[in-house]
């Protein structure tokens, strides 16, 4: 689980049940679901004026009117075409699953379905990397405040695309922690030949960003991709904007797994110090043990006293065979006569 | 375990294990009240000289005693800023839990990292010569335990960046 997946598991395990259902004839169920996912996008799965086999799948984005700008809808026109309908009201696209014609693909349908958030995300980096593949450098830079105080901005210039984040750390702590990824980051071109450039600056933005209202603070780190033609050319197109766009969740899921990570550490650590610690108590050695004494005996009844004679007479029988028998036998018996009462 | 460390491992044990010689002591002050004296400080004549063991400048330790409690109070080295939350977090850890760790103080003495305070109701319950041994064993421990973490996260943040630039 190093790398997050871009699908929404909840969506496509939903769905997935709808249509098995579907197909093997079961009664429809009415479906009323609110998903949320990252960068505060929230699904909402229902049926369309109570009709069971109808499914909607709508989808709200805070940035969609960002992303519009950038050609979004073309996009999902493209890629969900018939299954686009009108949106639902409080969200910014809705998808029409009809369960009664169910399409032979539905499994790849169900997958398309569950990369919706991607695919709203992936309008802005498509746009770019084909205005820097067609030398059109004219266009300004696409701003998109994905979440609150944190924004990306992407712009192509004539041999490359650059996609810089900007990310607000909550804690002091997560700004350490963050740090140390993101210098690993810078680092991380000598693990692979093909990976981009990463540079990353904390606390003012990148120079390219100079002009810009990007804000400055003490929590605010900037990460900067520089993407050249071998990353958005069309065969890798689709692999970088994955990528590109769980960056920002990547980054602060891997510093929470830290914090977590240290934070057991720690946990086992102070068990093992307290265990030092309490080795210097003296031990109790007035610890009351059960004892078996033969004053205990004295307690048993009658007839179990009978039992251990005749067990250990007959023990005693065994073990002198060929010796001087009488003897021997009764000498134990005078061993165990019962004590008085 | 480096040059440096057996010494002074070695100085703050002595150190400990001759401080440690604690007694019963009724408060001059105020009747049936018994308070660490290191801590209230009612009279000077019950206070002995505090004595400051230092590896470097940034690793030292203060133990402090007095007639019926000592105070030792640990410097941790910080040599940088992922060193020094990782640090702040686990003092801050153990401090919370004070209570089962019975002679550690809740808050450290100010300039130090961690402060316990032994009186001389701990001497009369535990070992003294294995209380000596916590405070060294901890003091081994805690500077072992951050490099360890700090290398956890290091090593967290490769992987994680490796494997995210590996996928272009």
């Amino acid at each position: 689980m190093i790398l997050l997946e871009i699908n929404n598991r909840i969506i496509e395990d939903t769905l997935t049940v709808k249509y098995k259902n579907a197909l093997a004839r079961l009664k429809p169920e009415s479906i009323d679901v609110k998903v949320a996912d990252f960068d505060g996008v929230l699904f909402h799965i229902s049926n369309v004026n109570g009709d069971k086999t109808k499914v909607r799948v709508s989808i709200s984005l805070k940035f969609y009117k960002q992303l519009e700008e950038h050609g979004a809808d073309e996009l999902l026109k493209r890629v969900y075409g018939p299954l686009l309908t009108e949106a639902e009201s409080g969200y910014n696209i809705s998808l029409l699953l009809d369960l009664e014609n169910i399409p032979d693909d539905w499994e790849d349908v169900v997958k398309k379905v569950g990369l919706l958030k991607r695919n709203c995300f992936a309008s802005v980096f498509e746009r770019y990397f084909r205005l820097q593949e067609d030398g059109d450098v004219s266009h300004k830079r696409a701003v998109i405040n994905y979440r609150q105080d944190e924004t990306l901005y992407v712009e192509a210039q004539e041999d490359r695309v650059t996609v810089v984040f900007s990310t607000v750390f909550r804690h002091e702590d997560d700004m350490v922690i963050g740090k140390v990824f993101m210098q690993e980051l810078k680092e991380g071109r000598r693990a692979s030949h093909t990976a981009p450039q990463v540079l990353f600056s904390h606390k003012e933005p990148p120079l390219e960003l100079m002009d810009t209202d990007a804000r400055v603070g003490d929590n605010i780190s900037y990460v900067t991709f520089v993407l050249f033609p071998r990353h958005t050319c069309s065969a890798a197109r689709d692999n970088t904007i994955d990528l590109l766009h769980m960056f920002r969740d990547y980054l602060h899921y891997h510093i929470k797994c830290s914090k977590v990570y240290v934070h057991s550490r720690m946990r086992a650590k102070a068990g093992d110090l307290l265990k030092v610690l309490n080795r210097a108590r003296p031990q109790n050695t007035s610890r009351p043990t059960e004892r078996k004494t033969i004053t205990s005996v004295c307690h048993t009844s009658s007839s179990t006293w009978k039992n251990i004679c005749e067990a250990r007479l007959s023990v005693a029988r065994r073990r002198d065979v060929g010796a001087d028998h009488s003897s021997a036998v009764t000498s134990y018996v005078l061993q165990l006569t019962p004590p008085l009462r | 375990m480096s040059a440096t460390l057996k010494p002074y491992l070695t100085a703050v044990r002595h150190t400990l294990t001759a401080a440690m010689c604690l007694e019963h002591f009724s408060s001059q002050v105020v009747e049936r009240y018994n308070k660490p004296e290191v801590e209230v400080r009612t009279s000077k004549e019950l206070l002995l000289n505090p004595v400051v063991i230092s590896r470097n400048a940034n690793e030292k330790v203060l133990i402090e005693s007095s007639i019926n409690s000592i105070r030792v109070s640990i410097m941790i080295k910080q040599a940088d800023e992922i060193e020094k939350i990782l640090c702040k977090k686990f003092m801050r850890f153990m401090m919370m839990r004070a209570e089962n760790f019975i002679v550690l103080r809740r808050k450290p003495v100010d300039g130090y990292h961690i402060s316990f305070l032994i009186t001389n109701f701990h001497t009369e319950q535990m070992f003294k010569h294995k209380l000596v041994d916590f405070v060294i064993y901890f003091m081994e421990e805690i500077d072992k335990e951050i490099s360890e973490m700090k290398l956890a996260v290091n090593a967290r943040a490769r992987i994680c960046s490796e494997e995210f630039l590996k996928r272009f």
